[in-house]
Order: C-alpha cells, then sequence, then structure tokens
C-alpha cells in the first residue's frame, strides 16, 4: 500500500509498455527486419576439445547466395574475457566445448545458410575433455589454456591446475573451535548447470553506416558491455559504435554478461555485416541457445559445521569447487559469491572455506540470475537441518537461535544494519502452519532462507527531459525485460514531478543517447536507476522552480507541483501550469533537463558505516513424495521477503514468484545434461524439462515491512534473492516427509527414487 | 514446387505461397507479416506460437503452412476491437500478468480459447487450458489472476 506521504510510489499502476505486448505489436529482437538483410549463421565446435587444424571455406564460398564467411583469421587478434582475457569470438586454433564458434556465413537466405555452414571444412584434432571440475583440477589433467597463469593467490602448497580463480574466507580460529564443539556436522552438496532459458532467442542484426559507423541491434541486459567488446574485437573506437536496444523476451541474467553471455553473436554479425557490406542478422535457434550460451553453473561443496549443545554454531569450514565452464566468464565473480555465502548468512565466529572456479570443457558461467547464490544456498539450509536433526532441535528455532542482530557481522559483511531475517522465519512458520498443520502419511513440511547483497557493483546515471507540453522523456542505461525500468521507474519521476505516470516516458536503451550503465544486472534496476531518475527529476523540478519563481512571485523553495500545476504551497490558487514554464524554457535554457547519478561509492561508503541493510527472506513448503515413482508434488509454498519499501507491490510480488519458479524448477527437474565426450544431451525444450502451471504450486507472497534499503525510497533489489532459498525448502521438506536427506540436484523422481532405495525406503 | 495456400487471418483472406516444408509459424510471421505470434522452441513444447486454428488452440511452429488452406485462424493481432482491447488482454494488464511480456500472445490465445467454451472455468480447467504454455517471468501466479479476472469481466462479474 502506498505511504500516506506519496502520490504513486508504493500502488501498481500497470506496466508501461503492457499494450505493446498484449497485442502482439512486433517490438523484441526476433521481430526486427532490415532493408535487405542477409541471415547470418554460426559453425560450432563438434568436438569438447580439440585442436583445429584447418578450416576450408572455399566450397561454402562457391555457394550461390552467401556473402561472406568469417573465421579467425578475418577478425583482429584480440580476445576477450572476463577474470582471465582467453577467448576470441571464432575459435582460432582450438576450441574447448562444444558450441564453441569456429566460423560465420552470411547468405541470402537461412537455407543457404544452413548449406554453406555445411559444407564449411574443419579438420579437428580431438584433444582429452574434461567434464568434471574436481577432476579438472587435478595435476594429471590436460591443461585447458596454457597461457592463463593460476591465480596468484593460490595456496603456496595447492596441487592443483586449470583453476582460473580462487576466492578464501577467514574468519576466527576455526580449526580450535570445530576441535571444541559438541557436535559436528559434515556434508558434501552438489548442484547441476542449468540453462536461465528466457523465451526470446537470442539476436544479434548489424548494419554497416554510410558513415562507417556501425550500428548493433542487441537484445542483451547490458548494451554498453555489449559496446565495449564488438569496438574492442572490431578494432574500432567507442563513438563508432552504436548499440540499440531491442525489448527483451527475457534474460534472467542469460543475456546480462556483455558479449560473453551469446558466445560473442554481436561482434560476429558486426564482422559479418562489414564484410558483406550488407546489413546481417543472427537468430540463434534454441537448442544451438541451449549448448552455446551462459549458464547458471554447477557448484560442488563441502560444508562442515561444529555446534554446542544448545544450537550455537561455533565453527564452519568447506571446500566449492565451481565450474566456469571453457572459458573464465563470469566464473570468478559467481564462484566467490559462492564461497562467501557457504558461510552462510547467522552468526557464524569462526570460519575458513576456500572456493576454487574451474575450467572445464563445457559451455560457460554465466551471472544468472542470483549468481552462486541458489547453489550456496542448497547447501548451507539443507545443511542447516541436517544439523538441527542430529541436536534435535526444530529447525526454526535453530535458525533463530543463530539469527544475527543489527550491529552484528555475517561472513562477507562487516556490519548489519536492521536485520529482517528472524521475522521472515517467524512469518514463514506462521503462513505455512509450522508445527500446526496436520502432515499426512509420505508429506513433509520444510523452510529455508536467504539473503543477498545490497550494494555492489557500478553507478548509473538518468536523465530526465522535461517536454514544452510538460510530460517527460526518461533516459536510463537499463532495459526493461519485466523489471523496474518500466513498473517503477516511471512511478518515481511521477512522484517527483507531480505529474500523471502516463506522462512518464522510459525511452529503451540507445548508447548513443543513454547514459552509461552496466546493464539490467544484479537486482540493481531499482537501485541504480532509481536512485538516479529520482535525483534527476529532482533536478529537473529545481530547474522548473526556479524560472517560475519569479512569475509567481515566490522563493523556488514556496513551490510544489501538483496535478501537472506548479504552485505556491498553501495557496493552491497562486498556480501555473507546468506546461508553460517547460515551454519558457526555449528562450533560456532551451529544455529543463535533470540528470542524476547513482554514486556506489558513496553508498558503499554509507553501507560500511551504518551498515548493510542487505534483504532476507524465508521461504516454507509442504510436499507430497510418491514413494512408488519419486514424484515431488508441491501443496503448499510461502515465501516471505524483506525488499525494503516496494516502489511498485505488483512487480515486486512478479520478480520474487518468477525466481522462485525458476529455481522450484532447477530442484525438481532442470539440469543440462552431458555425456561423456561433452555433448549436451537435452539441448531443446522436449528434453530440458521446465515448470509447466502443473507443477508449480500457487506461491503465496509476502512482504515484511520496516527495514529499509539503499535504494531509493528505502527500496532494496527484488530481482534475484527469490531463486536463493527454495532447493533447500523443498529438500528439507521431503527429509521431513521421508527421513532421506538428498544432497544432489535435482530432486527428480529418478534421483528421489534412488535415494529413497538406498535408504530402503522405498 | 511452392504451393499457395489461401487462408483468413482474424477475419481477412489471404493467398501467398509457401515451400511445402514452410511452418504456418514462419508463414504467420514472415510472409503475412504477423509478428504477434512468437517464435521460440520451434518444437511445440513451449506455446509461444499458439494460434486459434478453427477455433482451436494449437502450436503454429509445429503445423505445416500446407495444413492451413482454407483453415481460419486467429491471431493475438485479432483480438483487439480497435483501440479497445479484449478482456483477457486488459486482464493481463491490469494483474501484473505481463513482465518481459514473450509468452503473453500465446497464453492469451490460450485463455481466449479456453473462455470461448468455458463460461465459469475451474481451477482445473484454468491449469488444463494453459498448461502447454510456458512463462519464465511470473511462476504463474499472477497469469491464474488474470485468466480469473477475464473469466469475471466477461461475464459481468466484475
Amino acid at each position: 500500500m502506498a505511504k500516506a506521504e506519496y502520490t504513486v510510489l508504493g500502488t501498481s499502476i500497470p506496466r508501461q509498455g503492457g499494450v505493446e505486448r498484449v497485442i502482439g505489436a512486433g517490438i523484441y529482437g526476433i521481430d526486427l527486419a532490415l532493408k535487405d538483410e542477409l541471415h547470418g549463421g554460426i559453425l560450432r565446435s563438434q568436438h569438447a576439445h580439440a585442436k583445429i587444424v584447418s578450416i576450408d571455406t572455399s566450397a561454402a564460398k562457391a555457394l550461390p547466395g552467401v556473402h561472406a564467411i568469417v573465421t579467425a583469421a578475418d577478425a583482429p587478434d584480440v580476445r576477450y574475457g572476463r577474470t582471465y582475457i582467453d577467448r576470441y569470438m571464432l575459435a582460432k586454433n582450438r576450441v574447448r566445448y562444444m558450441g564453441d564458434p569456429v566460423a560465420a556465413v552470411a547468405a541470402e537466405s537461412q537455407a543457404i545458410v544452413k548449406q554453406a555452414l555445411k559444407k564449411i571444412k574443419v579438420v579437428y584434432e580431438p584433444l582429452p575433455v574434461v567434464i568434471d571440475p574436481e577432476e579438472t583440477m587435478k595435476p594429471s589433467a590436460p591443461t585447458l589454456h596454457d597461457d592463463m597463469p593460476l591465480p596468484k593467490n593460490l595456496p603456496p602448497d595447492a596441487k592443483v591446475k586449470n583453476v582460473c580463480s580462487f576466492t578464501t574466507v577467514h574468519v576466527g580460529d576455526p580449526e580450535k573451535a570445530m576441535a571444541e564443539a559438541d557436535v559436528v556436522v559434515d556434508e558434501v552438496y552438489e548442484t547441476k548447470m542449468i540453462h536461465p532459458q528466457y523465451l526470446e532467442p537470442r539476436i544479434a542484426a548489424a548494419q554497416v553506416e554510410p558513415d562507417g559507423r556501425i550500428t548493433v541491434w542487441a537484445n542483451a541486459q547490458a548494451p554498453f558491455s555489449v559496446r565495449t567488446d564488438v569496438a574492442r574485437l572490431l578494432g574500432i573506437p567507442l563513438n563508432k559504435v552504436r548499440i540499440l536496444s531491442t525489448e527483451l523476451g527475457g534474460g534472467f541474467g542469460g543475456k546480462a554478461s556483455g558479449i560473453t553471455s551469446g558466445a560473442a553473436i554481436e561482434p560476429i554479425c558486426a564482422l559479418l555485416a562489414v564484410k558483406a557490406k550488407r546489413p546481417v542478422m543472427i537468430v540463434l535457434d534454441k537448442a544451438e541457445e541451449t549448448i552455446s550460451t551462459t549458464i547458471r553453473s554447477g557448484a560442488k561443496m563441502y560444508i562442515k559445521t561444529g555446534v554446542k549443545k544448545d544450537g550455537t554454531m561455533v565453527a564452519r569450514t568447506g571446500k566449492v569447487v565451481y565450474d566456469a565452464g571453457a572459458y573464465s566468464g563470469f566464473g570468478a565473480m559467481a564462484g566467490a559469491r559462492c564461497t562467501n555465502m557457504l558461510g552462510g548468512w547467522y552468526l557464524m565466529p569462526n570460519c575458513h572455506i576456500d572456493g576454487y572456479v574451474v575450467y572445464t570443457n563445457k559451455q560457460v558461467c554465466g551471472p544468472v540470475r542470483g549468481p552462486g547464490g541458489p547453489q550456496a544456498a542448497f547447501a548451507v539450509e539443507s545443511h542447516m537441518d541436517s544439523i538441527a536433526a542430529k541436536l534435535g532441535m526444530d529447525p526454526t528455532e535453530f535458525r533463530l537461535k543463530n539469527t544475527p542482530k543489527p550491529g552484528d557481522k555475517i561472513i562477507g559483511v562487516a556490519k548489519l544494519r536492521d536485520v529482517s531475517l528472524g521475522e521472515t522465519i517467524k512469518t514463514a512458520a506462521e503462513k505455512i502452519g509450522w508445527g500446526k498443520v496436520k502432515l499426512e502419511k509420505n508429506q513433509g513440511i520444510g523452510i529455508a532462507t536467504g539473503s543477498w547483497i545490497e550494494s555492489a557493483g557500478p553507478g548509473g546515471g538518468a536523465i530526465v527531459k522535461v517536454n514544452e507540453d510538460g510530460s517527460v522523456t526518461v533516459h536510463i542505461g537499463k532495459i526493461d525485460m519485466g523489471t523496474a525500468p518500466r513498473f517503477g521507474i516511471p512511478l518515481i519521476a511521477a512522484e517527483e514531478l507531480g505529474i500523471p505516470v502516463s506522462d512518464v516516458t522510459v525511452v529503451n536503451v540507445d548508447t548513443d543517447a543513454s547514459p552509461w550503465d552496466a546493464g539490467t544486472v544484479g537486482s540493481r534496476a531499482i537501485i541504480v536507476s532509481g536512485t538516479a531518475t529520482r535525483l534527476a527529476a529532482i533536478d529537473a523540478r529545481n530547474q522548473l522552480f526556479t524560472m517560475a519563481a519569479s512569475q509567481l512571485e515566490a522563493s523556488p523553495d514556496d513551490l510544489e507541483i501538483k496535478d501537472r500545476q506548479i504552485r505556491v504551497k498553501g495557496t493552491p490558487s497562486k498556480s501555473i501550469p507546468l506546461a508553460t514554464i517547460a515551454t519558457a524554457a526555449h528562450n533560456v535554457i532551451g529544455e529543463v533537463i535533470g540528470r542524476g547519478y547513482c554514486d556506489n561509492q558513496a553508498m558503499m561508503a554509507e553501507e560500511k558505516a551504518r551498515g548493510s541493510s542487505q534483504p532476507f527472506t524465508a521461504h516454507a513448503c509442504i510436499v507430497e513424495v510418491d514413494t512408488d515413482t519419486g514424484n515431488v508434488k508441491i501443496l503448499k509454498y510461502v515465501a516471505v521477503h524483506d525488499i525494503g519499501f516496494p516502489i511498485h507491490p505488483v512487480a515486486v510480488e512478479g520478480q520474487i514468484e518468477g525466481a522462485t519458479a525458476m529455481s522450484i524448477g532447477q530442484a525438481l527437474c532442470e539440469q543440462v545434461v552431458f555425456d561423456d565426450n561433452g555433448r549436451t544431451m537435452n539441448p531443446s525444450f522436449v528434453d530440458y524439462l521446465m515448470p509447466t502451471i502443473n507443477m508449480m504450486p500457487r506461491i503465496e507472497t509476502t512482504l515484511v515491512h520496516g527495514y529499509p534499503g539503499a535504494g531509493p525510497y528505502g527500496a532494496k533489489g527484488a530481482g534475484e534473492i527469490g531463486c536463493v532459498p527454495p532447493m533447500a525448502a523443498i529438500a528439507n521438506a521431503i527429509y521431513n516427509a521421508t527421513g532421506v536427506r538428498i544432497t544432489k540436484l535435482p530432486l527428480s523422481p529418478e534421483n528421489v527414487l534412488r535415494a529413497l532405495k538406498e535408504a530402503g525406503k522405498a | 514446387m511452392n504451393l499457395t495456400i489461401n487462408l483468413t487471418v482474424n477475419g481477412k483472406s489471404h493467398s501467398a505461397t509457401a515451400e511445402p516444408s514452410t511452418s504456418l509459424l514462419d508463414f504467420l510471421r514472415d510472409t503475412l507479416n504477423f509478428k504477434g505470434t512468437k517464435l521460440c522452441c520451434n518444437t511445440g513444447e513451449c506455446g509461444a506460437c499458439t494460434i486459434l486454428f478453427n477455433g482451436r488452440p494449437i502450436n503454429s511452429c509445429v503445423t505445416l503452412a500446407a495444413d492451413a488452406n482454407g483453415a481460419e485462424i486467429t491471431t493475438v493481432e485479432g483480438l483487439a476491437d480497435g483501440e479497445k482491447l479484449h478482456p483477457v488482454q486488459q486482464a493481463f494488464i491490469d494483474t501484473g500478468a505481463v513482465q518481459c511480456g514473450y509468452c503473453t500472445p500465446g497464453f492469451i490465445i490460450s485463455v481466449k480459447a479456453l473462455l470461448d467454451r468455458s463460461k465459469h472455468p475451474t481451477a482445473e480447467e484454468i491449469e488444463e487450458a494453459v498448461s502447454g504454455n510456458i512463462c519464465r517471468c511470473t511462476g504463474y501466479a499472477k497469469i491464474v489472476d488474470a485468466i480469473q479476472l477475464a473469466a469475471d469481466r466477461l461475464e459481468g462479474r466484475s
């Protein structure tokens, strides 16, 4: 509900851009059609690891209708990457996963593209394939990147290889504390790789403009990151590249990591357009996308905790082995987050965890919805229940016993400001009927909690242009994929400028016009663009008041805007239309343009001084396990979240419910399956199972209030945290139902039945 | 080799040629320029390409254009009455069931087919009607709200 002091903030006015989506307007990347465009396609490695001996494109070139073929030889000798710059846009000399781009074709039709790709002759010399990260770390494993050094911070005695990043967390004296613990629980958990499977296929389209500049259309979450690498890889300055964002049919982090996300589809498309001297568009086939683009990595997590008899946790040690895939991608960041989160978000005075991010011959790790968090939480929150069981304590009581208070520190956070964890646990327990609901045979109840970071990542800006009719146009650097840019952001501009939300337009990203931004990533849209839009709107308002003051014979400080009128506070009859002042600006400064920024350094300094007000959550569910088939049905599911002040409550609920559904998918059915040769066994939607409405419970969302965050008006990011608790909540409910602890995902009928049989319960 | 396809789309007759292997989805999108029907899995699994084929909801990606000769097709573009949205479309907007919106046209068509045949759909009927449509954004909660609201509005209950 709206706070009394706000007009539109806290209401759920329908999203902008809704009408074009329900009438089927051609707004998405895939709907694009450029004049005289050619179709592009990519030849992908059919080996997970091999030397490229030769590439012969002559037969393909000879095909009528083929306009351009490109290989690594056509591109500047420049690589890209995040942790390590370890990857060419088109494989040079070597391929490292089945799906690595090797060559690309532009031709008159899709059919000719397919024929041409088949006629490119690549001679490979296969190399040993490594799929399991723990095997890959062994000194006997083949080296995947000859020229990439091991991380400098590795312990001197670590006998490992193929590690592209290492993180260590150390607090107190875990060895001593573990020895003094009354009870020690030692477990290993494992999650599988999943694909975000946004529904809209990834596209890129490119054309060379008459002045030589290159325009690229992309359905990417971070258009400015795409611009950086398109320019770098083509060897041209940034002002010669323009990225136009199409509307996005979903992303979930799968389109978030610049050109890494799409395995360089954007620069490859641009290279084709340059060579063909015609516009080119590439659309990825869904199965091609499943095998070639960035994913949520699998993690193996060793976790050991020492506790006192009264339930006080005293020590934790652990190890994370995180799968980076064939190139470093987002692996270092996601793996580090996973390593930190394995320490939990409870009181933990002594802790040591080592996190290894490891190259394998698989597709590349991306920042999929809460990178590292859902994996860690599956281990941490399943483990919490194992400890509670060993202590004979109730799982909610055990968690509450170890819940931090304001001023406390948790692993990775020096000081907490507000702590909603306890309230979310109690509320979730109440909503699910903890200790009260009557469970039938084979039914079980489970709870799991989660948290997410408050401020991490670059700042960003906003520009609010006041048009002469008093309507405003807002430029931010974040794209709309069903997230804050066209839900909460328009409300902020409308609130500060005293205009109806319908008078606000938030435009899509054009790197020539929009302020730089790291993209719609990391639950950052409301924090970065929300903060910036608020300050930009206030800046615009101040300019309007300065101009209106003399006409209203009042001080600018005494003015306000209500219902499109600038008026003197307390004397509504003394007013002038906003449009009149905006028009008058033409003769003065031309246009009222408000500017605002989210200063991330200032936000981090504030967090350091006052403590973090990061979001917390608790999910609880009731499941029924069919002990004949292993099928798990979720009968009831509650998601309790603190996300600070909800600027657009329906949008917040939508983010939480969608994120929860994704992790319910990972819990019950989703995984990318590889054979020993590194071939994906389930690339198409026929075999890659995702939740349909049949397997989804109604997610009952509750927001708890009173814990303001670092975002505008006390908001916190809401996009990712819903992904954190579900897998453990379900695993814990299965344990409660059957007494069997399952430590590997997915909790599919096959795996549940196997676990029940091994335990003699089926 | 090309076939001539005569069909009605959203009440208007169209005639165009297609190869025997062309899917109805590609024919609608690329030949007739009805971009509202979305391409996703191309294997009949996700429902993004759902259209009404002689009144029945089908996946147009796994239907041949050739099989649509003489058919009456309704796509999402055919639902609004000028500027006035169809109640199902309006309900999707009003309940927050449209996040990225890519699955939305397919859902709306499936729901229209449901409400054409059932004025008071039960929870089971609603689930059955959209069980072939995948949404990755919403977790389906707000979509169920939208369907219920649309049913109520169509019957003047809300």
